[in-house]
């Protein structure tokens, strides 16, 4: 038992140490390009798919009407996927209210069929450069596009995934989500330095529009279509770059049902995913992806699926034995405060060593993200707690995935 | 904030390895930290281990000087060194944790069961010179895995020594290798079908709680009862 802990315990330190490596030499193979004169700006299509999206839609649309981007060369396209409430109606309001939006934004109605089905009709109806998506829940910066933009002046980059950041988080749970995203600030902007993005997130990753239609459009992908097509993107020898000073912040769950149910998704999404695509994994021929991300997202899931479970197994132990010795004595052993007495073991001090290397990771991706080291305020409280969170939904979602259930987006 | 980033996804196989050896390099000083605290720990327990010697030494001199003492000048209690129990405590703890220097554990628990033997004898003989009624209890216990009772044995005899501080509890690893221990082993006909206890010159063999012992031993109740919590570990 406990040589798997210290196996377990040596790839995850591995995987973070080589993610901070890889971090300290990023400078070089950086793709960074001048940008062109707006007369060569490539013309744009961003989609905004909805379904029963009343609450967010109107703030989504206002934040690309606000776009630095020359108005003509965007285009924005709401896919109102068969929505039951007044998304459509709150969409029309803000275009006879705002000036100029009628022309920019263009509303279609289509039956329920999935984001997937939403992105294909709107990629059918555009003649544009470029295509992204921004999901209703979220807003982006009015620079966001104008330095994704740039970075596609690259002929070789396919794909450009932003900085994606919480929106007004408020409840302690959205503020564990905030820290949560400034590491997954970090991994996004570590995978495409490693050539190795396998998600293009739903909020405002933009694509070549040609390379999508050449693949064959967005797929269900199993609830998880922005992962599909980064795998399928990689699988034809894309290239996907990250632009994290394109920022974008995205709603997050408010409660522990809306976040377990949204993470069960994109883990489920992602495991079904990854065995779909698992011709890509060990494989050379897809170089870091193939060789180290995949097998070790994958292997990081059952880590902390097992990390978890041995954990309940020695704090019931420990409990049984308190039980037991108050049955016995009637008493609850005295506490010491003894330095002799700390826990200085190995493991110990492996585990602190992993806490500080994520804390690093914090820093970092706050760096990327925002300029600044400084990690949010939600700091404590995701260390301390969400680790004991995130298993929950891996060991549902690796159910869900045995038993081929299938996952709900709502 | 950063600029837009994206790379080929070639493997840099010098990072691979690099990456490897750091980590390798944290859970090398990880396991040094660990056996390095340890033996600050035995440090620690070595420097008791001195005291201990000394009061071997003055325990000896003690009863030496007894037969030409009255028995005022010897206090039950002052025999028995307070380093003692804290030692006992803590070689209990470093018994527990890994990455010890076996031999040196075991030169320690040594030294400690010498120590409560001689006291022991020395209590003795104190008691039976001056017509003293000592309160004891002689606990024998394996750490050998054959010992489903001794774990909650242990429990029950810490509670009862926090409960009643002047208690004397001695307890042994029935297994040391110690001549001395297996002499004692020998005298009182303890049987391997531990957990055993001698209380009152009979030995109790199996679990035995804090209700059983305050039977087995009313003299407990001529002990004072401890007004707070005084831990200790006879585990």
């Amino acid at each position: 038992m406990e040589i798997v802990t210290y196996v377990l315990l040596f790839v995850s330190l591995y995987f973070e140490v080589f993610l901070l490596l890889s971090f300290l030499e990023r400078r070089r193979g950086v793709a960074i390009k001048k940008g062109p004169g707006a007369a060569l700006l490539p013309s744009v299509a961003i989609v905004v798919p909805c379904f029963n999206e009343e609450d967010g839609v109107r703030s989504t649309l206002l934040s690309l009407l606000s776009l630095r981007y020359p108005s003509e060369k965007i285009e924005i396209l709401l896919i109102d996927d068969g929505s039951t409430d007044r998304t459509v109606a709150v969409a029309q309001d803000l275009i006879a209210a705002t000036p100029g939006a009628a022309e920019r934004i263009k509303i279609f109605s289509k039956e329920n069929g999935g984001k997937h089905t939403a992105m294909n009709f709107a990629l059918e109806r555009t003649e544009t450069d470029l295509i992204g998506c921004l999901d209703a829940d979220s807003v982006v910066d009015p620079h966001a596009l104008s330095r994704i933009v740039q970075v596609l002046e690259d002929s070789a980059i396919s794909a450009v995934t932003p900085g994606i950041h919480a929106k007004e988080p408020e409840t302690w749970l959205q503020h564990m989500q905030h820290v949560e995203y400034r590491i997954s600030i970090f991994n996004r902007f570590m995978l495409a330095a490693l050539g190795s993005a396998f998600i293009t997130p739903g909020p405002f990753s933009i694509f070549r529009t040609a390379v999508v239609r050449e693949l064959g459009g967005w797929k269900y992908g199993h609830s998880t279509e922005d992962m599909e097509l980064a795998l399928r993107m990689q699988k034809h020898g894309h290239l996907i770059a990250n632009a994290p000073s394109a920022t974008v912040h995205t709603g997050i769950p408010r409660t522990f049902s809306g976040l377990f149910r949204q993470r069960v998704r994109w883990t489920y999404g992602f495991l079904k995913n990854a065995i779909d695509y698992r011709a890509m994994i060990f494989n050379r021929s897809y170089g870091n992806l193939g060789l180290l991300v995949l097998p070790l997202a994958l292997f990081s899931i059952a880590a902390a699926i097992y990390f978890f479970c041995q954990m309940i197994f020695s704090a019931a132990l420990s409990l049984m034995t308190t039980f037991t010795r108050i049955e016995l004595t009637g008493t609850l052993p005295s506490p010491t405060l003894e330095l002799f007495y700390i826990n200085t073991s190995a493991m110990w001090i492996l585990v602190i060593v992993s806490v500080a290397l994520v804390l690093a990771l914090i820093m970092a991706g706050s760096r990327i993200g925002t300029g600044s080291k400084r990690p949010p305020m939600g700091t404590p409280l995701f260390m301390l707690f969400y680790s004991f969170l995130v298993p929950l939904w891996l060991g549902a979602a690796v159910v869900r995935a045995i038993f081929n259930t299938g996952v709900r987006w709502r | 904030m950063e600029e837009a980033i994206v790379n080929s996804r070639a493997a840099k196989w010098s990072t691979y390895a690099v990456a490897f050896v750091i980590t390798a390099l944290i859970f090398g000083t990880a396991f040094a930290a660990s056996v390095y605290f340890n033996g600050r720990r035995a440090a620690e327990i070595r420097t008791a281990q001195d005291s201990i010697s000394i009061d071997i030494l003055s325990l000896e001199t003690q009863f030496d000087l007894l037969a030409e003492h009255s028995c005022r000048d010897i206090s039950e209690n002052s025999v028995l060194s307070k380093e003692i129990r804290p030692v006992g405590e803590r070689l209990s703890f470093l018994e527990g944790q890994r990455n010890v220097d076996q031999d040196e554990l075991l030169r320690l628990k040594r030294y400690y069961s010498l120590l409560q033997i001689k006291d022991l004898l020395l209590m003795q003989r104190v008691a039976q010179k001056c017509g003293l009624e000592p309160v004891f209890i002689l606990y024998f216990y394996s750490n050998a895995g054959d010992c489903e009772d001794c774990e909650e044995q242990g429990y029950v005899l810490t509670a009862l020594s926090e409960q009643y501080p002047q208690l004397r509890i001695y307890s042994f690893d029935y297994n040391l290798d110690l001549s001395a221990l297996q002499t004692l082993i020998d005298v009182n006909d303890v049987q391997n079908s531990l957990p055993a206890l001698i209380i009152n010159d009979r030995v109790q063999y199996g679990l035995k709680t804090i209700g059983d012992i305050e039977k087995i031993l009313p003299e407990l109740a001529t002990l004072k009862k401890a007004e707070s919590k005084n831990a200790t570990s006879t585990e």
